[in-house]
């Protein structure tokens, strides 16, 4: 076996394994602890496909700038309820989770079907590297949508502020 | 058998690099322990050995042989897990840092790195922020509140300092134009890159100090306020791959990063080029002295508060990190 098929399989049998272990972990924090090996197991999928730039970010994104703040909060919340399971939830749940299971399968099958359809092809691919490829699509004839999303992060994040701040409260005891 | 012996190779090569800088570490605990006695006007460790040589090893067999308590209501896997979740990424940046260019002996050529990869420093910068989760799990898992408390300090510290990291690592990046580290000590061969970037390796110093917990930075474990921080609870080898991963592996492992960054790697010093020293020793004596340089930070200055910590990664590292790219665009408009 080439050492891309074996890395393929060990790679995803374990996300698939911690995938399964998110779901049914009933402790919250093992949850969060599986979702971590799971984001990492993807970062070696891209590894084995040789897209290497998103698995650093991958990486460095998912699996510690995101999820930690789930740990920051899940770790400071006391006795997480994990136990308390509403059935009049799953009325909105189920639905929405299938329509965006059909969005993902849309969306990668699309992918599978048009890919390899750019500007680069495999070969200028090896011979400029991952990064240089992304950078130039990415400035060149993507730039207005990624202007439009860093500025909808930047609404997003005032927002977040806006709601986070505390009025000003005068502190009655210190007072006295 | 192709697979078996590239998997066979490189396990023997990742095995030395491993038990090189485990010996490395453990005379870097020797290292720091006389360097601070001498800081504080006394001796340090004085009598295993002439001099207080052997004390590494003394120390090595006593927190090895130790009884390994475990208190009853921790949580028992994330527990034992957490130390190696400080310690294992640690080690793991090792697989990316270069320590020269490849040269051969009798004819076999040998790399002195385990990977050149293209995006070797944005792994580097990966691995070690994921050890931020041995930190928060073992205060998590210690069901204490001092641990707790610590955990959640490092947590604030490490993601400041973290963005703070990544934008001042811009710098050298955006003018070696590669994230290959081998690529980026190549492109200081006329010039190191803390001629223009000398913002950014300001804030590389206070990020690297406050990611390896050392002193001005040691809110997580303030032993005055915490007690002993998220290790209160750990006893034993458990205890000691906390400070082992923190203090001298990743210590030891960022400053041979800042120095690839900002001093030419295993170039020579300037004007010293005709000196009969090999490229190898050259890095070594940068790292030593970047080294010697935190820990001379780390035993004479005291601690910051939280706040302050905080306060100074989003008020000032941050607009110095980006000031930097600035500065560095800008010279690259100008000198190409």
């Amino acid at each position: 076996m080439e050492l891309n098929a074996t890395g393929f399989w060990v790679f995803s049998s374990l996300a698939v394994l911690s995938a399964i272990g998110v779901v049914f972990f009933r402790n919250i924090i093992y949850a969060v602890l599986s979702l971590i090996s799971t984001l990492i197991m993807v970062s070696g999928l891209f590894f084995t496909m040789g897209a290497e730039l998103i698995g650093a970010l991958q990486i460095l994104i998912y699996a510690v700038a995101i999820v930690v703040f789930y740990v920051l909060v899940i770790s400071t919340v006391p006795e997480f309820k994990g136990q308390a399971f509403e059935t009049k939830y799953m009325l909105i749940s189920v639905p929405v989770g299938f329509l965006i299971f059909l969005e993902l399968a849309f969306v990668s099958l699309y992918g599978a079907w048009s890919s390899n359809t750019g500007i680069f092809t495999q070969e200028l691919i090896q011979q400029v590297g991952n990064t240089k490829a992304v950078a130039t699509l990415l400035f060149t004839k993507y730039l207005f949508p990624f202007e439009v999303a860093s500025l909808i992060l930047l609404v997003a994040m005032i927002g977040a502020i806006v709601i986070g701040r505390k009025d000003h409260v005068i502190d009655e005891e210190a007072e006295k | 058998m192709d697979l078996l012996g590239t998997a066979i190779f490189l396990a023997i090569k990742s095995l030395i690099f491993i038990m090189g800088m485990f010996l490395g570490a453990a005379y870097l605990t020797l290292l720091e322990r006389k360097f601070a006695g001498h800081v504080q006007q006394r001796p340090g460790p004085l009598h295993v050995g002439p001099h207080g040589f052997l004390q590494p090893i003394a120390d090595a067999l006593k927190v090895l042989t130790k009884e390994d308590l475990v208190p009853d209501n921790v949580d028992k896997v994330l527990f034992y897990l957490a130390s190696l979740m400080a310690f294992v990424p640690a080690i793991m940046i090792l697989a990316v840092v270069p320590f020269g260019e490849p040269f051969t002996i009798f004819g076999i050529e040998i790399q002195p790195y385990i990977s050149d990869l293209n995006v070797g420093l944005l792994l580097a910068l990966a691995f070690g922020s994921i050890s931020i989760y041995g930190v928060i799990f073992a205060g998590w898992a210690s069901n204490s509140k001092y641990p707790m408390i610590g955990g959640l300090r490092k947590a604030a510290v490490l993601i400041g300092y973290e963005v703070a990291l990544g934008f001042a690592l811009a710098g050298p990046i955006m003018m070696a134009g590669s994230f290959s580290l081998r690529e980026i000590v190549e492109a200081q061969q006329g010039m190191w890159f803390i001629i223009p970037n000398i913002l950014a390796f300001v804030v590389v110093v206070f990020c690297v100090l406050a990611e390896t917990g050392r002193t001005p930075f040691d809110v997580q474990e303030a032993e005055a306020e915490l007690v002993g921080g998220y290790v209160t609870e750990y006893t034993g080898m458990k205890f000691g791959l906390f400070p082992l991963a923190e203090w001298y592996i990743a210590t030891f492992v960022l400053s041979a990063i800042t120095v690839i960054l900002f001093f030419g790697g295993w170039q020579p010093l300037p004007l010293l080029g005709w000196l009969p020293i090999p490229e190898f020793l050259w890095f070594f004596i940068k790292v030593f002295l970047l080294f010697m340089f935190f820990l001379w930070v780390h035993w004479t200055l005291p601690r910051y508060r939280v706040d302050q910590i905080t306060e100074m990664a989003w008020k000032v590292m941050l607009p110095l990190a980006l000031a930097n790219i600035l500065i560095v665009a800008v010279w690259i408009i100008i000198f190409g």
